[in-house]
Parts: C-alpha cells; sequence; structure tokens
C-alpha cells in the first residue's frame, strides 16, 4: 500500500501499533522526535486505555467532546430562550423551535459519537463523490420547488436544508483529501492554486446564483484555510485576493450581487438611518444592538430579554447571539466565546496530532469552520460586517444545520481516536 | 522536504488557530464590548424607548365656582386620538386608516396620512374629540383588525376639554386655557398651579407588535384631579352688572368698553367684576365683538391677521385692573379725606367759586358751571363737584401730604388682587424732581382727578377704604382652594393693608357723600330705601378715539351701601360714550342705581324708606279674575290703586297688571270683563324728556301704568327711558318703567375747559 504512506504523518510511533489497523510501517528513518507522540506514550500504557470512558477502540478525545456537549446545551438554552416569544407569537407554542431543534439535537449527538466510530479514512475515499453531490444539489437547488427568490433550501416535507451547508463540508473534505494526496507539491501553482480555483470558481458561482452572499464568504475563507494549511504560498493569497476584491467590485458596479446589497445598504447605518428606507432595511441590526447595548455587562438575566418580544426579527436565527449578550451580559458573552475558543483551540491542536495528513486538515478545516462562523456571526450581529445571513454554530435554529455541525464534530472525534494526544 | 513540509504545516496550523482565537475572537470580544459597556447606555435607553410605552392620562381640570357653588368653569371629558404608526406594516394599511379616519376627525386624508407616516409610537392625531366621535372611532377600529389585520394602531386616550356653562360671562375673571389645558388669562392662569392636577402616566411593555408583553412592567401613575376654586363672585351680582352695563352700552354708543366692579368693602371680596366687551372662553380665539369682527373681514387679507391678534388682546384685557385712567372727580372723595383728615377744612371753611381758578400764572381751570357755583361750604363744594373749590383745598393740602395719602390708598402699588396682568399708576413725572413731586398746576389737576392714571381696581379699594372706616384692603376674586374631596387647601384671608384715615373721618365723609347721592350731584344713583353714598366722575380724556375735533369721557360713579355701615362698593365706568351724553351722573350714575337696587334685595340689605318713598311704593296686584266687577273695584280700592273697568261683562275675565305683578301706588288696574274688551290695546305714548308730573298725566290719558326709577323726587328732573318703545301696542294697564335723571345746566359736573 504505498499510497498511504504519502498521508502518513506520524511514522514508527506506538499508537499506531496499539491499534488493529493496519499502518504501514515505515523505516525508522525519522527519529520518534515528535513531542506529543513521545509523552502520549509515556503516560498510557495499553492498560488504561482499555479502561478508558468511550474507549472502544481508541478513547476520543474527552475535552472536544465535552465541548460540543457544553455548546450544544447553552445553545439549545438560549435558542430557546430567544425564541419562546416569537414561538408563542407565530405557532402559539413556545416550544415550537425547542421542539425540532432538540430532536435534532438528540439525532445528532447519537449521530457524532457512531460517526466517531467510523473510520474517517472512509471519506477519503468519498472526498470527491461527495464534492460531485455538492454541485449536484447546488445546481438543484437552483430549480428546487417552493423557493422564491432566494434559492437556497431543499425542502424535502419536514426536512429543509441549505444546499451550502453541504458544500462546506464537501469543500473541507476535497481540500483535506487533495492536501493530503499531494502534500508535497500542494505548494506549486498546478497542485496547490488551480485545484482550489477549480472547486472554488464553480461554487462561488452557483453560490451567486441562489443568491448566497455569505455562503461565498465562507466558501472562499475556507478554502483560503485549507490552502494556507497544505501549504500554497503567500504570494498567491496576496494575487487571490486583489482577484476577489477585482471581482467584488465589478458585480458591484455592474449590481449584481442584488439582494446582498440591498442588505449592504444599510451597513453602520443602523443607529444613524436618516431615510425610512433605510430604517425598515436596518431594522434587525438596529434591534441586535439595542439587545446587546441592554445587555450591559451582567446582562438582564436569563429569560429576560426584551427585544426578542418581536422587536428582533427572527431572534432563533442569525441573531440568537444578540439575544444571548442581553440576557447574560457581556460576561455571559465572555465565557461562550471562551467555551467556543477552546473548541477551536482543542481541535486544532487535536487534528495537529492527527494520525495522518488527511485526518489533520480534515480536522482543523472542520475547526476553522465553526471558528470562522462564530466570528463572522459576532461581526454580524454587531453590525462590524453587512447582514448577510451567518449562522452562530450549535446556537442557531436550524435543525439540518445543526445536525450536519454535530456529524462533522463526529469526524473531529474519530480522528481524535487515532490521535497522538492526551484525551482526558 | 518531508520534514520541512511537517514543521511547516505545524507551523500554519499555529498561525491559523491564533488569527482565529486572537484576530477573529479577539475582535469579536472587543466589539462586543464595545457596544454592550461603553454604547450599553446610549442602546438601552433606545431599547426601552421602543419598549415601554409611556401614555400620559391627563389631569382633570378642578372647577371654578362662584361664591355660591354655581359652576362657572368645568372639565368635560372628551379624547384625544393617538396613533402608533411605527407598527403600521405597510401604506396599504396606512391608506385605509387616513381614509376611514379623516371624515370623522373632520380633518383631511393628507393630514391624518402625515401623522401616520410618523416613525414613533405617540402621535397625536387629533385631541378632544367628543364621545360620538370617539364611538365612531371604536367602531372603525374593531372594522379594521377584523377586516384588514391592522391593530394596535389607533388608540383614544382620554382628555379633557374646559366648558363655561354660561358663555361670555365675567370672562375677565374667569379667563380661559388653552390648547394644553392651560391656563392663558384671568383665575384660569392665576390658580393654574392648583387646577391643573398631576398628570398621571401609564407605563407599560409593548412588544413591537403593541401588544403587552407578558411581563409585569405595568406602572401606573393614577392622574390626580386639579383643586377646584370657589370664588368671591356671586352669579347672580355679576349677572345684574353685566346685564345693566351692557345696556348702558348699547344705549350711549360706549365704543371702549366699560366696567363694573363690586366690592365687599370690608373684606375686599369682589363680588362682581363685569369687563363689557369681552370674550366666550369657551372659544377665546373668536372675536366676540360681531362688528369689530366684521370690520376685520373687511380688511385687506395681509392685515387680518394682525387686526384679529390685536382685537383679541383687547378682549382679553381686563379692563378693570389692567387698563389705567383718570379717575376725575370721583377721586374728589379721596382729596376729601385727606382734606378733612388733615383738617385742611372744617365747618366753617367757605369758598367762593367764580366759574375758573388759575393755579399757576398763566393757566386757567374752568369749573363745569363756568358762571361759577358761587359761595359754598365744603359739604355743598363736594355736591357741586366745584373743580376751583377743590383745586383750593389740594392747594391747602400741599404737594407733599397730596402724594403721601396717594400712596397710603394705594395708588402708587398694585393692589395685590389675585388676577394676572395689573397695571400700575401713572403719576407725574418730571425730570431732575424727586418721586411725587408736583408742580401747582399738577397739584391742581390732581385734586379733582385729572392727569394721572390709576386703575379701576386701585380707585375702588380706595373708596372702600372710606367705606369701611379708613382701611385699605387687598382685594381678592378667590375665596377658596378646595381639593377633589373637598378639603380646603387654601382659604383667602382677607388682609388689612394698613389704616388710611381715622374712623371718625371717614363716617364723616360717608354722610357727606350720601347727601350727594341723595340730592347733590350723584342723585341720579339714588335707590330708594337704601342709603346710597357716591360720587360722579366724568373724566376728559386725551385718546381722542373718535377724531381729533371730539373730546372724548369717561363716565363713571363710585358709591356704597349702606352709607351708615357701607357693606358693598361698586364702580361703573364706561370708556367713551358717543351718544352726546357722556356726564358721569348722565351715563354712569343710572346704572349704579339700577344695579345697587336689584343687588342690594339679593344681598338681603333691608332697605329704609322715606315717607315719601314709602308712598311710593309698589303694591302687587291680586287676581281678580273671576270675581265680580262690583268685588273686584271694591278690593282694588282698598288696596290703594284705583281701577278701570272696560267691556260690559260682569264678571272679571282678564285683568291688567296680572295678579302678582307690581303695580306703582296710585296705579291703576284695568279690568277686562268680557272677550272684546279683552282685545284691546293701545299705543304706547312718548313719555321721555317729561317731568314727572307730565308723565303721571299723559299715562293716565291711556290708562297705562309707570314705575318711576331713578331721582325723580328732585325738582328739575325729567325722564330719560322709557322700557316699552313709544308706538308698541300693549292692553292697557301695562306697566312702563320711566327713568329720571337731574339733566338741567347747572349739575355740578367736572369738565376742565
Amino acid at each position: 500500500m504505498p499510497e498511504r504512506n504519502n498521508y502518513s504523518l506520524h511514522s514508527g510511533s506506538s499508537v499506531q501499533n496499539s491499534q488493529g489497523r493496519t499502518v504501514n510501517r515505515r523505516l525508522p528513518q525519522t527519529p520518534p522526535q515528535s513531542a506529543f507522540s513521545g509523552k502520549v506514550s509515556k503516560r498510557l500504557s495499553k492498560t488504561q486505555m482499555r479502561f478508558k470512558m468511550f474507549s472502544i477502540r481508541l478513547g476520543l478525545d474527552l475535552p472536544f467532546c465535552l465541548l460540543v456537549l457544553i455548546l450544544v446545551t447553552i445553545g439549545l438554552i438560549m435558542m430557546f430562550s430567544a425564541s419562546a416569544p416569537v414561538s408563542y407569537y407565530t405557532t402559539g407554542d413556545s416550544y415550537y423551535y425547542l421542539k425540532r431543534q432538540l430532536i435534532f439535537a438528540v439525532f445528532g449527538i447519537i449521530a457524532m459519537i457512531a460517526i466517531s466510530y467510523f473510520d474517517y479514512h472512509f471519506f477519503h475515499k468519498l472526498a470527491m463523490p461527495i464534492l460531485g453531490l455538492s454541485f449536484i444539489l447546488l445546481i438543484a437547488v437552483l430549480f428546487w420547488p417552493g423557493n422564491s427568490e432566494v434559492k437556497r433550501w431543499i425542502n424535502l416535507g419536514q426536512f429543509t436544508f441549505q444546499a451550502s451547508e453541504f458544500t462546506k463540508f464537501a469543500l473541507i473534505l476535497f481540500f483535506a483529501h487533495w492536501g493530503a494526496k499531494y502534500f508535497d507539491k500542494t505548494s506549486t501553482f498546478r497542485y496547490g492554486v488551480f485545484p482550489a480555483l477549480a472547486v472554488l470558481v464553480p461554487t462561488v458561482g452557483l453560490l451567486a446564483l441562489e443568491p448566497h452572499f455569505s455562503g461565498i464568504v465562507i466558501m472562499t475563507l475556507l478554502t483560503a484555510v485549507m490552502m494556507y494549511l497544505y501549504g500554497t504560498k503567500l504570494r498567491w493569497f496576496v494575487m487571490a485576493l486583489a482577484g476577489v476584491l477585482v471581482v467584488f467590485f465589478v458585480l458591484l458596479i455592474t449590481n449584481k450581487l442584488g439582494y446582498a446589497m440591498e442588505r449592504m445598504d444599510g451597513w453602520g447605518q443602523a443607529l444613524t438611518y436618516t431615510t425610512n428606507q433605510m430604517w425598515q432595511t436596518t431594522w434587525q441590526t438596529r434591534n441586535s444592538l439595542y439587545a446587546i447595548g441592554s445587555g450591559g455587562f451582567w446582562g438582564l438575566g436569563l429569560g429576560q430579554s426584551r427585544q426578542k418580544f418581536l422587536f428582533l426579527p427572527e431572534p432563533q436565527n442569525d441573531f440568537v447571539f444578540a439575544i444571548v449578550v442581553e440576557e447574560l451580559g457581556f460576561i455571559g458573552a465572555i465565557i461562550i466565546l471562551g467555551v467556543f475558543g477552546l473548541l477551536v483551540w482543542r481541535g486544532i491542536t487535536m487534528s495537529m496530532r492527527a494520525k495522518d495528513k488527511f485526518g489533520a486538515l480534515l480536522g482543523m478545516g472542520l475547526t476553522a469552520q465553526v471558528g470562522l462562523q462564530v466570528v463572522l456571526n459576532i461581526f454580524v450581529i454587531t453590525d462590524f460586517l453587512p447582514n448577510t445571513g451567518i449562522s452562530l454554530p450549535f446556537f442557531s435554529s436550524g435543525g439540518s444545520s445543526l445536525l450536519m455541525l454535530l456529524v462533522q464534530m463526529g469526524i473531529i472525534l474519530s480522528i481524535s481516536r487515532n490521535a497522538n494526544i492526551e484525551k482526558t | 522536504m518531508a520534514k520541512g513540509n511537517k514543521q511547516r504545516f505545524r507551523q500554519r496550523a499555529a498561525i491559523l488557530l491564533s488569527i482565529i482565537l486572537v484576530t477573529g475572537f479577539g475582535a469579536a470580544i472587543c466589539r462586543l464590548g464595545y457596544l454592550s459597556l461603553a454604547q450599553g447606555s446610549v442602546l438601552s435607553e433606545k431599547a426601552v424607548e421602543q419598549q415601554l410605552k409611556d401614555t400620559t392620562i391627563s389631569a382633570c381640570r378642578g372647577t371654578i365656582y362662584d361664591t355660591n357653588g354655581k359652576v362657572l368653569a368645568q372639565s368635560a371629558t372628551v379624547w384625544q386620538v393617538v396613533f402608533a404608526p411605527a407598527y403600521f406594516k405597510n401604506d396599504t394599511q396606512r391608506q385605509i386608516v387616513a381614509d376611514g379616519l379623516a371624515p370623522i376627525l373632520g380633518m383631511s386624508v393628507a393630514d391624518v396620512l402625515a401623522h401616520a407616516k410618523k416613525n414613533n409610537y405617540f402621535e397625536i392625531v387629533k385631541r378632544r374629540i367628543e364621545s360620538d366621535a370617539r364611538d365612531k372611532i371604536l367602531k372603525f377600529i374593531d372594522k379594521i383588525e377584523k377586516e384588514d389585520g391592522i391593530s394596535n394602531v389607533i388608540e383614544l386616550i382620554q382628555d379633557y376639554k374646559r366648558y363655561y356653562p354660561y358663555g361670555n360671562f365675567a370672562s375677565a375673571v374667569l379667563g380661559f386655557t388653552g390648547s394644553d389645558d392651560q391656563g392663558l388669562a384671568g383665575v384660569e392662569y392665576q390658580y393654574n398651579d392648583y387646577l391643573t392636577g398631576k398628570s398621571g402616566r401609564i407605563i407599560t411593555a409593548k412588544n413591537a407588535n403593541g401588544m403587552d408583553m407578558p411581563y409585569n412592567y405595568e406602572q401606573l401613575v393614577p392622574a390626580q384631579q386639579g383643586d377646584s376654586v370657589v370664588l368671591t363672585i356671586d352669579e347672580t351680582i355679576q349677572h345684574i352688572l353685566e346685564k345693566y352695563v351692557q345696556q348702558e352700552i348699547v344705549k350711549d354708543k360706549v365704543i371702549n368698553r366699560a366696567v363694573a366692579i363690586m366690592m365687599n368693602v370690608n373684606t375686599g371680596a369682589i363680588l362682581g367684576m363685569a369687563v363689557e366687551g369681552g370674550f366666550d372662553p369657551n372659544h377665546p380665539f373668536d372675536i366676540a365683538d360681531s362688528a369689530t369682527a366684521s370690520a376685520i373681514k373687511k380688511l385687506p387679507v395681509a392685515q387680518q391677521s394682525n387686526a384679529i391678534a390685536a382685537a383679541q388682546l383687547k378682549q382679553w384685557r381686563n379692563k378693570a385692573i389692567s387698563d389705567t385712567y383718570y379717575p376725575g372727580s370721583v377721586f374728589k372723595i379721596i382729596t376729601s379725606s385727606m382734606a378733612l383728615q388733615e383738617k385742611v377744612v372744617d365747618d366753617k371753611w367757605h369758598y367762593t367759586c367764580t366759574g375758573s381758578l388759575s393755579p399757576a400764572p398763566g393757566v386757567v381751570i374752568h369749573c363745569s358751571n363756568t358762571s361759577g357755583h358761587g359761595t359754598q361750604n365744603f359739604l355743598k363744594a363736594l355736591c357741586n363737584s366745584c373743580n376751583p373749590a377743590f383745586m383750593t383745598i389740594g392747594k391747602s393740602i400741599g404737594a407733599a401730604r397730596f402724594y403721601k395719602y396717594f400712596q397710603a390708598f394705594g395708588f402708587t402699588q398694585k393692589t395685590g388682587i389675585d388676577l394676572p396682568g395689573e397695571s400700575e399708576d401713572i403719576f407725574f413725572k418730571h425730570d431732575n424732581e424727586p418721586e411725587g413731586y408736583m408742580d401747582a398746576v399738577d397739584l391742581a389737576c390732581a385734586s379733582f382727578g385729572q392727569n394721572f392714571s390709576i386703575t379701576p381696581i386701585q380707585l375702588i379699594t380706595a373708596i372702600s377704604s372710606v367705606a369701611n372706616g379708613g382701611n385699605l384692603v387687598q382685594p381678592y376674586v378667590v375665596s377658596k382652594v378646595l381639593d377633589s374631596n373637598g378639603n380646603v387647601v387654601k382659604a383667602t384671608e382677607p388682609k388689612v393693608k394698613r389704616q388710611v384715615i381715622s374712623s371718625d373721618v371717614a363716617a364723616q365723609l360717608r354722610s357727606m357723600l350720601q347727601t350727594n347721592a341723595t340730592t347733590g350731584g350723584a342723585r341720579n344713583g339714588y335707590v330708594a330705601g337704601y342709603h346710597v353714598a357716591g360720587k360722579t366722575g366724568t373724566t376728559e380724556k386725551k385718546d381722542h378715539l373718535q377724531g381729533p375735533d371730539i373730546e372724548d369721557y369717561i363716565s363713571s360713579f363710585c358709591g356704597f351701601c349702606p352709607a351708615e355701615k357701607p357693606q358693598v362698593a361698586l364702580l361703573v365706568y364706561f370708556d367713551t360714550p358717543t351718544s352726546g351724553a357722556y356726564y358721569g351722573s348722565m351715563v354712569a350714575a343710572p346704572v349704579f342705581g339700577q344695579c345697587m337696587k336689584e343687588i342690594l334685595p339679593y344681598l338681603h340689605i333691608e332697605p329704609q324708606y322715606t315717607a315719601e318713598e314709602l308712598s311710593n311704593l309698589d303694591i302687587k296686584a291680586d287676581s281678580y279674575v273671576g270675581d265680580s266687577v262690583a268685588k273686584a273695584k271694591n278690593s282694588i280700592q282698598n288696596s290703594g290703586l284705583t281701577s278701570i273697568v272696560k267691556g260690559s261683562g260682569d264678571k272679571v275675565v282678564r285683568q291688567i297688571p296680572e295678579s302678582g305683578a307690581s303695580v306703582p301706588k296710585n296705579g291703576t288696574v284695568v279690568l277686562f270683563t268680557d272677550s272684546k274688551s279683552a282685545g284691546e290695546q293701545v299705543s304706547v305714548p312718548k313719555l321721555t324728556g317729561l317731568s314727572m308730573t307730565e308723565v303721571n298725566r299723559i299715562a293716565s290719558m291711556y290708562d297705562l301704568n309707570v314705575c318711576i326709577s331713578g331721582a325723580s323726587s328732585s325738582g328739575g328732573n325729567t325722564s330719560v327711558t322709557q322700557d316699552i318703545e313709544q308706538g308698541t301696542l300693549v292692553s292697557p294697564g301695562t306697566v312702563i318703567s320711566i327713568s329720571f335723571a337731574n339733566s338741567s345746566s347747572d349739575d355740578s359736573e367736572d369738565i376742565v375747559r
């Protein structure tokens, strides 16, 4: 199996041996100098491994798992708090959104644990088919019945999901696959830049047709992250940035961004609106700012938000964190962001110790996606970026995206099982 | 290469991690901190602004009562229409509401739409709509909620509107309120703080649809009803004053308004303050005087608004306290007090009037009687209102003492009456001389009340001090302020400022003034049965309202009653009568008499008739209808009346005057004995310009009764008015009121020439 050698990151470590999984032993031309691998091997005996919780094969990363569970729990509570009035006024049932979200959370967590047992290398093989499926979905969504001006959702009766949610995963998976496969060549244009553009450009094009401006931003950022990780030279980023700017301005001038542009209109003017039109356009952002400002340092207390009473439209979605700040205050926001930060830190450091390059790239990409979404979401609700519709992972209402997110967390946990890192 | 790659990969992962955590999360936290901490207060304030709905509850303004508890001003519930335009979902909704409400509110659709397009939660569309409009709006709200799904947009809030049940009545005292229920004039202004009450608020938390939040945010601060004010004004007295002043204004074509003030001389309480040429407090901005209003309409449009503003200011001006005038001969009461107090005059004092006097070289001042009053003692000089005599007295008093008393009588200060807009006097001004300096001419003129200006309220207050034994009181119109439970919040205690003259001097002067009102120059103000004291005044004005060549006058009369122990003082004054009659004795005195004749019995002041007066007293006619003619004639004769029988029937079918009506002593009761005679009528003859004897003779020729008022008993008086016009057809026996007044050429009036 010579192919495997290409993406085997660690060589000759004890962890590899302990598993039933067959990993090609390479000659010890590289001494086990990895600081991480050395430590782990010293501390964990085989007996210890056997009695570890979740360690049917190898233990999953308990800190990461706990962080995910904490975020899911806090997210559910806060989403419920934020959505209760809207839920009551629109459906007559305060628990409407909670119920749906809870079902998906439960299934999502089960799926997460289950997937953590799967060998993520399975996805290595599936990378290209999944990318293909992503394109099919992106095309299908444009013609899917039920969408009006904005074509983002694929409606399967009870179950609705955003096509771009899948695209994000497909994109990360593709880059992990590609990066791992051609790790030594990715600094070249042919292996590093060209395939990235080949995937990104049609994706962005299809997203622009939906239109889905925030999707474009996230896809582009994720592509950049993955390219950066697999070693694309920095000059390409500079050039790409220039290219993006050019494209952006062309679109700006030709006024093709339509929907996103309309949202951009009120950017930064939520509090300084001058026209009725502006007042209407910036309604959501303004009320988000009011909510955040009302929170102060200590917040109004859990459940005490006033802005959720129909002032802030759809408080259960992208703007849920504004209600969180209103209720839990700046201190609550810092704690939650701290948990997110720990998650990102754990996800990336753990991925660094993944068994192979594919696992490392995939884990980092999926983790970075969570971190980016958190940052972008907060930028949006604080009127730091235009209101473009970026949801907050674990918090924003939306069953399919929560399920998708937890599946991805499951993949990270699966990577962690084989990672050379202390998992308690 | 592989190792280099691996290291670079780890390095890049670490950089990525730090970029996300430090840059991304750091920026997010900074931004959140900036908004929630630095901008927190600003943003939360705005949030609260949209979340809390603060509704003001108007307080019901207190009531104004007359002294007997009759309501003179009252607030009634009305409604204000308020939009919360932010809850409109689109322009279609705005249009529906505007189209529906405009006709109910009597506004244009565009106006209503303009309100609906605002971006707030409290937009007053119209204030003070009445209950019927409110009912219509409530129905409309129901309808649009059901049919168009528009809710929480229109609200009706309780409000109050001021009503003045008597209309144009006592308006100078009551004043009026403005659009925000705030007092703008009169008692409404002066006692605004008491009357207003405290508006309350309801603060409720509302969601973005304007519905109450399921939170207990509601806070209610109830409105406190304003205190009520009880005036010293007596509605009956006020009506009597206004009635006769208005009559006189019409009769003698008074062009610059007129005033009547009645004061309780002992307390300073104002019982009535009629300022004619006023306004209807229900519509204070309308020009009440129809002549003025139509004159304004004829003006070019550009000048109309100024003219309207001027006319409004004029009608709002309380002439009784805001306008100053030369008091004229009425002021001789004050000069007399000084003279008596300072013993400048005594029993032996006498003065020979030659018709004029020169107070200073080159200045000659004439007496009204240019041929001179001859030798007079002080009483005679007062009754003749002899100007040279008073100039001489003034000179004896001297400028310094004169000014000292002038100050003591309160003419240099506001009286402190509890009404807004009181003016100060205008005294002689000389450069480089101290305040109060008068030269010889000033002093001479001041002695008979010319060339310095005071307000009517100052004058009646000063004269009240003569009436009450020398005490200068502070006039007031509000006796009590009551809270909504009827507890007294504030009661006005009568305030005596100082004793100006001794009670002996006051008593002496009262008897002189009584003589003056009985047989002297003021006898036209005499009221049969009552010991009236008074003084007339005819002021020469300097403003020539009628044109440069015509002299303008103010006719005034001030007196009190009963002379021995006065209770009430009354000042009447007519600014610029233009009918030709302008003497105080001709214009003002009869009004004084008419008012007093009705008011004194109302005040339960017992009449003390002289024998002559008793013989002239009216008799109430009994009912004779149904009696036989013989029986009726007999009983009529027994009651001191004469009878005339008309027709040929046996029984009386009708009588004039009717049962219960008053018949003058020695009057005639006409008995009709059949239906033919009952319809008989006579044409009223001219009964003015005649002597008493002539009036009686002519009246009996026509089988008419006459009721005499005014100073008929004195010689030389002629009848001046008759209440039923010449030529009117009336039944025989009808009583015609004739008023007499002195109009002889030797009337001692004080005209300066």
